[in-house]
């Protein structure tokens, strides 16, 4: 399960060089870096860059070995997908260090930038109603999440899981999973009602800088340089 | 199966070019589509039916490697053009997540909301009399049956080129010049072959939860963009 409720924790309370610096900064530190593993052709280069973003993520306080396991759960799929090619080690390595790095990457935009900065960058380039129902879908799951919790254990005291009875699972899970539908619209209803008695009117109060300052140089620094070591890697 | 867990910089350009652009293309059709919808109302069951297709995603199927989608009920919960909508809304965040590379959004949500607007259409395109479980299970089995030929198709003419890793072919020892290329009928022959069982589990969860929301919440099926569709549904074939 991804540990949304632990990643928005990280976000809000660092005080890091890289949570100080700007989201429109880490959002081309991101673009810098997915453009390496576009390029890239070489497993070791794009791993050196992997290296130097765990070196920057801990230099800056930001929880990396949390986000380097994080990090390796793209692994899983590229893993999967590398299994129906034609090739070694080497492919099923680059496929591999591809996954994880823009994901390293994404997950220090992520655990250093608090949402309603990210959602209020992404309100000023997508239309009202994509970036209000990204916004609600955020804010819908963290309530999801602990409605799983509560689920889980409640199935569990009521003697819902059967080990060896798939169709007694399968039919608790779906009414489980259908249960969840009904509660997450009618709390997502609330939730929205309330955001527009305070005065949401689809954008966010925080109107995200789309300019660069001083502090912004390690993100840029960072990116440039994992681009740099690709594009060089002899 | 449907949701490509391709990484970073493996497909070709102009594949993942083109997928953003008619991503784009077809978010610009379904916005123009709700122009007058009453948005207070949509954007809470949007988020909503969003954030529980990003919680079913998470979670794996093992040892199959499978994990749900629940497109098609977001489909049917949300009609054609919303569901696009939440099929982009959860490729986005799953990417940033790190969940499936960030340059395959556009063929993700391509891939993710055909399910959605396919669902939608093949649930009403079958007879009323079915049962509401049946329905939605057999149109979610048709569905990701044809979503999973376009993911095998979208694979196939990516051409994965092995130019691409040509630097490498020529270390000593690597040995790739005729590595790398993809085997479209392997990959094939595991997405349907696991698949198979991935879309039995999902047809049987996707057919129960629509069959639960009729029972207990009707007025969820019957939203503005189709109430008049279901009207006839919720008097006849809901068991």
């Amino acid at each position: 399960m991804i540990d949304v409720a632990r990643i928005d924790h990280w976000a809000a309370s660092g005080s890091g060089p890289f949570h100080r610096s700007s989201p429109i900064a880490k959002v081309f530190f991101l673009l810098l870096v997915v453009s390496a593993a576009v390029i890239a052709k070489s497993p070791y280069a794009l791993l050196a860059g992997y290296g130097a973003l765990l070196v920057v993520a801990a230099l800056s306080g930001l929880p990396w070995p949390r986000v380097m396991a994080l990090s390796w759960y793209a692994a899983v799929f590229a893993l999967l997908y590398s299994l129906s090619i034609r090739g070694g080690f080497w492919i099923r390595m680059l496929f591999i260090v591809k996954a994880i790095t823009p994901s390293f990457a994404m997950l220090m935009l992520i655990v250093s930038t608090p949402y309603p900065k990210i959602f209020s960058l992404l309100s000023s380039v997508l239309p009202e109603i994509i970036a209000a129902g990204l916004f609600m879908t955020y804010r819908t799951l963290f309530i999801l999440l602990d409605m799983m919790d509560n689920f889980a254990a409640a199935i569990r005291l009521r003697g819902g899981f059967s080990p060896g009875s798939l169709y007694k699972n399968s039919a608790n899970i779906s009414q489980g999973i259908a249960m969840l539908v009904v509660r997450a619209v009618e709390r997502a209803s609330r939730i929205y009602a309330v955001m527009v008695v305070r005065g949401y009117s689809g954008s966010m109060a925080e109107k995200a800088s789309v300019r660069l300052h001083p502090e912004d140089w390690l993100p840029l620094s960072t990116g440039v340089a994992v681009l740099l070591l690709v594009l060089l890697w002899k | 199966m449907t949701h490509m867990h391709i990484p970073d910089g493996v497909l070709p350009v102009h594949l993942w070019l083109l997928g953003f652009v008619l991503m784009a293309l077809v978010l610009g059709l379904c916005l123009l589509r709700l122009r007058n919808a009453d948005l207070k109302k949509k954007i809470p069951l949007l988020g909503a039916v969003s954030a529980v297709m990003l919680v079913a995603m998470s979670l794996e199927i093992l040892p199959l490697a499978y994990h749900i989608n629940l497109s098609v009920v977001a489909g049917i919960l949300l009609g054609p053009a919303l569901g696009f909508i939440a099929a982009f809304i959860t490729n986005l965040i799953l990417a940033l997540m790190g969940h499936g590379g960030i340059t395959v959004i556009g063929l993700n949500t391509l891939l993710l909301g055909s399910e959605a607007v396919l669902g939608h259409t093949l649930f009403y395109l079958l007879s009323r009399r079915m049962p509401v479980f049946w329905r939605t299970a057999l149109a979610t089995m048709v569905t990701l049956c044809i979503a999973t030929v376009a993911l095998i198709g979208i694979v196939s003419v990516s051409h994965i080129d092995p130019e691409l890793f040509s630097h490498e072919s020529q270390a000593p020892g690597q040995g790739l010049s005729h590595e790398g290329t993809l085997s479209v009928s392997r990959f094939a022959t595991m997405v349907l072959t696991l698949g198979f069982f991935g879309w039995l589990i999902e047809s049987a969860i996707s057919g129960a939860v629509v069959a639960f929301i009729a029972r207990v919440k009707p007025d969820l099926l019957g939203h503005a963009l189709h109430r008049d569709k279901f009207e006839g549904d919720n008097r006849g074939a809901v068991r």
